[in-house]
């Protein structure tokens, strides 16, 4: 998966959020780590098109979001920080045909495709839960399938382990780890991108550092702690 | 906190298509107002009670779903018959009991999306002469269903967090934190919708 950020601006009314990025990210798993309010989650939305720059552009395979948001959401799945927000319907079966049913696929193939897709993560007894019910980690779980069911090429996660005790902070990381797909993590979880390919950090509504995970958290915890 | 209705189960109710329940209950619901004997909405009252029943929901789930409703069929009740008469009391408790019993059944044993999905096909000849996107009435109807529960949780946080600092029951005080927070939650639910509609 290659994502060209060329000189992309995010502004709003009060303020830049993003002051003309420009990065080139090619790896299968790359880390964005920052102080709060520094723009991580921007960057993040930026690539599934979530949020399209105010200036300059955002190329996902060759695709620009600003005019290929549809192709562009088809290769890039989305995970949230809160996954109360990401499940929409009350019981986990079908919140997965949620997004299966926008592609119009057959009834038959999309159960199945489910039943794969969370047996896959290892939550498979929780098909027919409803999700009020579910643990934090389980609800991470469950809005990462409903993400997964959709065959993205590449996963942006926002703080997926944020809310979570240690023991699903634990179980998200095993899945993100696991994960055969290209993905990019936003964390404030410095132990989840140790062993990532690249990191990048972001401070002031621009990338501050660029490295191997070891480099770039050294230099986050030396100019940001 | 209020709970989505949907028990997973096997049982006759949950078997039979979601249609012909929603279609049952609609007959249903103009039956019991042709009914005026109290016997035969006594009858009907204790046929949902069985159907209830029947879905395997437990005691204690149907009275967290149903206790809010019985001081307004107390209050309808003393209502009637202080001016109409203990008998029409009798029979205007029983056939909203029984009306309430039959659309709880039919929401135990129906998955959401099942009920969506007649709502949608119901909406489709509307549809095509152009007076409403069926697809989204139907995705409008399951983000209500799906808000309900939330906008209580949230509702209940608030009043916890304001009795915490010592603050009374005010209506403003709790309506206005309540609202921002429903919209804040919707335009975050919105985002989540956006990034899973390719």
């Amino acid at each position: 998966m290659l994502i060209e950020f060329d000189q992309a601006v995010v502004a709003t009314p009060q303020a830049e959020v993003l002051r003309g990025v420009s990065v080139t990210l090619a790896e299968r798993r790359i880390g964005i780590v920052g102080p709060n309010g520094a723009g991580k989650s921007t960057l993040a939305r930026l690539i599934n098109g979530l949020v399209l720059p105010s200036a300059g552009s955002v190329r996902v395979n060759g695709l620009d979001t600003r005019h290929d948001l549809k192709a562009v959401r088809r290769q890039v799945g989305f995970v949230f920080q809160n996954p109360e927000n990401q499940i929409v319907f009350p019981i986990v079966r079908e919140d997965l045909a949620f997004g299966l049913k926008n592609l119009e696929r057959d009834k038959a193939l999309r159960e199945t495709r489910i039943d794969a897709q969370l047996a896959a993560l290892g939550v498979g007894h929780l098909a027919d839960r409803t999700s009020h019910t579910l643990s934090g980690g389980e609800r991470q779980l469950v809005a990462l399938a409903a993400v997964l069911v959709m065959e993205p090429a590449l996963i942006v996660f926002d703080e997926p382990t944020t809310q979570l005790d240690l023991r699903n902070r634990n179980r998200v990381r095993r899945a993100i780890a696991e994960l055969p797909h290209d993905a990019i993590v936003v964390s404030h979880d410095l132990e989840l991108l140790e062993d990532f390919d690249r990191v990048l950090v972001v401070r002031d509504g621009g990338i501050a550092a660029d490295d191997a995970p070891a480099a770039a958290l050294r230099w986050y915890r030396e100019h940001c702690a | 906190m209020m709970e989505p209705l949907y028990v997973a189960g096997r049982s006759p109710l949950h078997r039979l298509p979601a249609w012909l329940k929603l279609a049952a209950l609609v007959a249903a619901g103009a039956g019991l107002f042709v009914l005026r004997d109290p016997r035969w909405l006594g009858l009907a009252f204790a046929l949902a009670a069985i159907l209830v029943w029947s879905t395997g929901v437990t005691a204690r789930a149907v009275w967290r779903q149903v206790r809010g409703l019985l001081w307004v069929l107390l209050a309808v009740g003393l209502f009637t018959g202080w001016f109409q008469g203990w008998n029409d009391a009798l029979a205007v408790v029983l056939r909203v009991g029984a009306m309430v019993g039959l659309a709880l059944a039919v929401t135990l044993a129906t998955r959401t999306s099942d009920l969506i999905d007649v709502c949608e096909r119901v909406l489709k000849p509307l549809e095509r002469i152009g007076l409403v996107d069926a697809g989204k009435v139907a995705l409008a109807l399951a983000l209500a269903l799906r808000f309900v529960p939330e906008i209580w949780r949230n509702f209940q946080e608030i009043r916890e967090a304001q009795a915490a600092r010592g603050l009374g029951a005010h209506p403003v005080a709790l309506i206005v934190p309540l609202i921002v927070l429903t919209l804040k939650r919707a335009q975050e639910v919105a985002e989540a919708i956006d990034a899973r509609s390719p």
